[in-house]
């Protein structure tokens, strides 16, 4: 898909904006704190209706404004496509609204209209960092690529939250609604492993493609779905865990504690891996993640890429950027140009929450 | 209420009143706490009703829900809402108590539990068919479906997806 045109008003340090970034490579290049960031958060709130970064989305909105809105138009496989989210804080909470050429829709129907595959430099912990930062990585794309997903991840969460509630509680744990929580999470839980696992399976294809086309096939890192179950059938592992979860009174098994082993020639890659090949490892997880994007909506992401460049050493970098020629569309943040880029970028100067066209 | 601050005082007083006479007038039916004037309710007192089927709601306003279906001829138990831990609410906090006891006393052929397919409704009626099961009474569930005279295009995923799931046999 190609984003034709992005509009802001009142979002973060951008009292209004309307930019038509160009097919390919667009670079907003500028010092700390001019607003570069905000622009990718903005573009990945039309995919996924939500900030990758904020901790309250009423940072959202521009101070002193009560509302504030993003807009983008663009082409894809099936047509055009008017999306709109905006951010009210006027009710003292924040309230966001959505909608989709035109029409007012709910968040569900919103999510994966447009997709983005999102790279920050917080992504470079996801081999040692914790599990839950591999699973948010996981439910990210899945959400973005299917409705279904997102509706069990929530109704699984919704079922995980008042079963912890129960075993928390001041009063004893009532064993028959312990079980019906288990009775009732089974569908959900075992769709998301179904769907965990197929997804994986197709990052862990495409991550060995992307290895060999680096030419480091010899430090080939494979990735695999460690499901918290095991090889145990859920049913099966939540009933063996009744007793321990009635005694240490909080959930034990289940999708929610999932997670993805990387390993280096059969050995665990953080403990094993250097900092640089745990890095190769995110670049290629990354790229995978786009391709199996692409392949499945048959309609490429656009890529975001937040400051990660900085991060990487010049051969990372060099390797990487050779890999966005393949893009239909990428963001990238960057304090100065980088070098070695192909001629036909749209490259864009961010100077306190404006826009200027930089002549390349 | 600006439209109660324009009004003479004593059209304010008659609707106080009014409000206090429905309060002394309604209350729960003791038998299946259904808001009532008199108590037991007429579908409690009703010799037409099938006392041997159950259903058991959330709130009184599913019970004219379902009545104005016309198609339920049984009896009801309001529960007084539904099991939501997060929210402090358990089987305690309901009238799942009187629920089995009720079903003891009365051994209905079945009970049928309405209560809303979501999170919260879903696990109340799976924490109740656990109780009820021991005494051997069928426990059936409200089916999921698409509106009736709705467009397949406008239904949400969810319930297409529970729709197809529970499709029936045709020939
Ligand atoms: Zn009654």
């Amino acid at each position: 898909m190609l984003l034709e045109r992005v509009r802001l008003s009142n979002f973060r340090n951008y009292a209004s904006l309307d930019v038509e970034p160009a097919p390919g490579l667009n670079i907003f290049i500028g010092s700390n704190a001019q607003g570069k960031s905000n622009l990718l958060e903005a573009i990945a709130m039309l995919a996924t209706g939500k900030s990758f970064r904020a901790h309250r989305e009423a940072e959202l909105v521009r101070s002193g404004a009560l509302v504030a809105e993003v807009g983008g138009d663009a082409r894809i496989a099936a047509g055009r496509l008017r999306l709109r989210c905006s951010i009210d804080r006027s009710a003292g909470s924040t309230r966001k609204t959505f909608d989709v050429n035109g029409a007012a829709v709910g968040f569900a129907r919103f999510l994966g209209r447009a997709r983005v595959v999102t790279f920050v430099p917080a992504d470079l912990a996801l081999v040692a960092g914790s599990p839950a930062l591999r699973r948010t990585f996981v439910n990210a794309a899945l959400a973005q690529a299917s409705p279904a997903y997102y509706r069990d991840l929530a109704l699984y969460a919704k079922i995980i939250g008042h079963k912890a509630a129960l075993l928390r509680g001041a009063v004893a744990p009532d064993r028959d609604l312990l079980l019906a929580y288990n009775d009732e999470l089974l569908a959900p839980g075992r769709s998301l492993m179904g769907a965990r696992s197929a997804f994986i399976a197709e990052i862990a294809a495409a991550s060995a493609t992307i290895y060999e086309r680096w030419h480091a096939a010899h430090e080939r890192v494979r990735v695999t779905y460690a499901p918290n179950t095991g090889k145990t059938d859920l049913a099966e592992a939540l009933a063996a865990n009744v007793d321990n979860e009635l005694r240490r009174r909080q959930t034990l098994v289940g999708p929610h504690r999932d997670d993805l082993r990387f390993e280096l020639e059969g050995r665990p890659l953080a403990a094993y891996g250097s900092q640089g090949q745990q890095r190769t490892a995110v670049l290629a997880l990354k790229v995978a993640e786009y391709e199996v994007m692409r392949a499945r909506a048959g309609d490429a992401p656009i890529l975001l890429l937040d400051d990660v460049l900085s991060e990487l050493d010049a051969q990372r970098a060099a390797g990487f950027l050779a890999a966005l020629d393949a893009f239909e569309q990428a963001f990238l943040t960057a304090t100065e140009l980088p070098a070695g880029l192909a001629p036909s970028i749209a490259g864009f100067v961010v100077r306190d929450g404006r826009l200027s066209r930089l002549a390349c | 209420m600006f439209h109660l601050l324009n009004r003479p005082r004593a059209d304010a007083q008659a609707l106080a009143d009014a409000i206090v006479a429905l309060k002394d007038r309604v209350q729960l039916c003791s038998r299946c706490f259904a808001i009532t004037e008199d108590d037991p309710c007429d579908i409690c007192c009703d010799p037409q009703r099938d006392a041997a089927l159950l259903c058991v709601v959330a709130e009184p306003k599913d019970i004219y829900a379902l009545e104005r279906t016309a198609a339920y001829n049984g009896r009801y138990h309001v529960l007084g809402g539904v099991i939501a831990p997060m929210d402090g609410i358990g089987p305690a906090q309901l009238r799942v108590r009187e629920l089995i006891e009720r079903i003891a006393l009365d051994d209905p052929r079945e009970v049928v539990v309405a209560t809303n397919p979501n999170a919260e409704g879903e696990a109340t009626a799976l924490y109740l068919s656990r109780l009820i099961a021991p005494s051997g009474v069928r426990v059936t569930r409200l089916a999921y479906g698409l509106p009736i005279g709705g467009d397949l295009d406008y239904a949400d995923e969810g319930t297409l997806a529970k729709a197809l799931e529970g499709r029936r046999v045709l020939a």
